[in-house]
């Protein structure tokens, strides 16, 4: 049985699109399919009938094409509907943050920036780790991330999210934890010979949990 | 929340496992061909023959020794190499090694380097020699006086490493980048050595190691 967590606010929502997408594409895969190998087997070589050349120009041969054609395109209006709602609320909407990180890429290692107990960024007591992001459940973070040298790909399979991180930008994303646990996060844009272990852990955590890891992290972590 | 896909798990399954054994190709025992087949992920960074490439912060490790290599490898496998924010080109390294996951993978690639050619990478920094002979006194207990290292004390031949890597490193021992962890044991040895060194008197020393060869 092959478990696919969700763990993020929209997690569910584009796991729906891509089941979306999948049932249309799947459906007029089938469909197409079968049209086609109905053909070649009504169409096979009988004795004493010769080929017959078809231009495809008349009405009754056309509307195999424009039928179809059609009900894609109605397809099509399904999936952009669903798509550019998703698309909205994951990249064009930003909600109010409980906390802001930031995320660096580079070959071959994610490093983390936390906010210490004074949950601001870039002050003093932030916290620095590699290969490991802690953050509380429930809660909205911004990210801010960062490459320091290629492209990379910021990606939390159990968020449904990826980003792109490009060298001289600072883009901006987010994301809502919604179960507790430990997952991967993983870069997915080929970066150079060690993108394939190019691998980290989030650690979502409950409220108590994350605020013992910050006491215990402040005093060991140095930037 | 959870999602299960039944159908697909008992499709995809078998097929994914009859794909992994079909790309798990026997290695070749632990030793010097392993060594060299395993080599071939350094090389890009490092180059062909061990030597190296400035460029991107690789240093030289054609003919260190055995011991040196597994060592280093080690610290990055446990993580108190490499596990820096500001270490990147142990960031780098540290995946690397810890791709080296078979048992036997880390001593068979570092036989194979420690067979290469040794080198003694040109000198890129200026640095008074005379003056890092008198802070060389401190580095004799573990590195020698001929700078080629003691195995018992976990200390490398500093005369085989780049000038550039040195300084690196010294740096990173001052900062805490390198040598902070409590499982690090030599290298904190080596970080307590290097915080009464200013970026000036790492030159001055490592341009006096630079004359041991």
């Amino acid at each position: 049985m092959l478990e696919l967590v969700q763990a993020s606010t929209y997690a569910a929502d584009i796991d729906r699109l891509i089941l979306l997408i999948g049932v249309i594409v799947g459906v007029w895969f089938l469909l197409a399919e079968g049209i086609f190998f109905w053909l070649i087997w009504k169409f096979r070589a009988k004795p004493g009938e010769k080929t017959q050349y078809l231009d495809g120009t008349e009405k009754h041969i056309k509307k195999w094409i424009t039928i179809p054609h059609a009900l894609v395109l109605v397809c099509d209006v399904f999936i952009l509907v669903g798509a550019v709602s998703v698309w909205y609320d994951v990249k064009q909407q930003l909600p109010d943050a409980d906390s802001t990180i930031r995320v660096i890429g580079q070959q071959w290692a994610w490093t983390f920036q936390h906010p210490g107990a004074d949950n601001e960024l870039d002050t003093g007591d932030d916290i620095f780790t590699v290969g490991d992001l802690h953050v509380e459940v429930e809660k909205t973070y911004h990210f801010q991330l960062q490459s320091r040298d290629v492209l990379h790909s910021f990606s939390v399979p159990v968020f449904r999210l990826k980003q792109d991180a490009i060298p001289g930008r600072s883009i901006t994303g987010w994301f809502t934890p919604t179960r507790t646990g430990e997952h991967d996060v993983q870069c997915s844009e080929i970066c150079g010979i060690g993108h394939g272990v190019m691998a980290a852990r989030i650690h979502i955590e409950d409220a108590n949990t994350h605020a013992a890891w910050i006491t215990r992290s402040t005093a060991a972590t140095t930037p | 929340m959870m999602v299960r896909l039944p159908i697909f798990g008992k499709a995809l399954l078998p097929l994914l496992m009859v794909a992994t054994v079909a790309c798990d190709a026997t290695p070749p025992p632990v030793g010097m061909e392993r060594g060299a087949e395993l080599f071939e992920t350094c090389a890009p960074c490092h180059g062909d023959a061990g030597v190296g490439k400035v460029d991107i912060a690789a240093p030289a490790i054609a003919g260190l020794p055995q011991w040196y290599v597994e060592d280093q490898l080690r610290g990055f496998q446990n993580e108190y190499r490499g596990d820096h924010a500001d270490d990147l080109p142990g960031l780098r390294m540290r995946p690397m090694a810890v791709s080296l996951n078979r048992e036997g993978d880390v001593e068979s690639v570092a036989q194979y380097v420690a067979s290469l050619e040794p080198v003694y990478p040109q000198s890129t920094l200026y640095g008074n020699a005379g003056a890092g002979a008198s802070s060389y006194v401190v580095c004799v207990a573990c590195h020698g006086e001929d700078g080629l290292g003691n195995k018992d004390l976990h200390a490398p031949p500093i005369v085989q490493l780049d000038d550039w890597y040195l300084l690196t490193q010294l740096r990173n021992f001052k900062s805490g980048a390198r040598g902070a962890r409590t499982d690090d044991v030599w290298g904190q040895t080596m970080r307590v050595n290097s915080l009464a060194l200013t970026d000036e008197g790492m030159q001055d020393v490592i341009a006096y190691v630079q004359t041991l060869r």
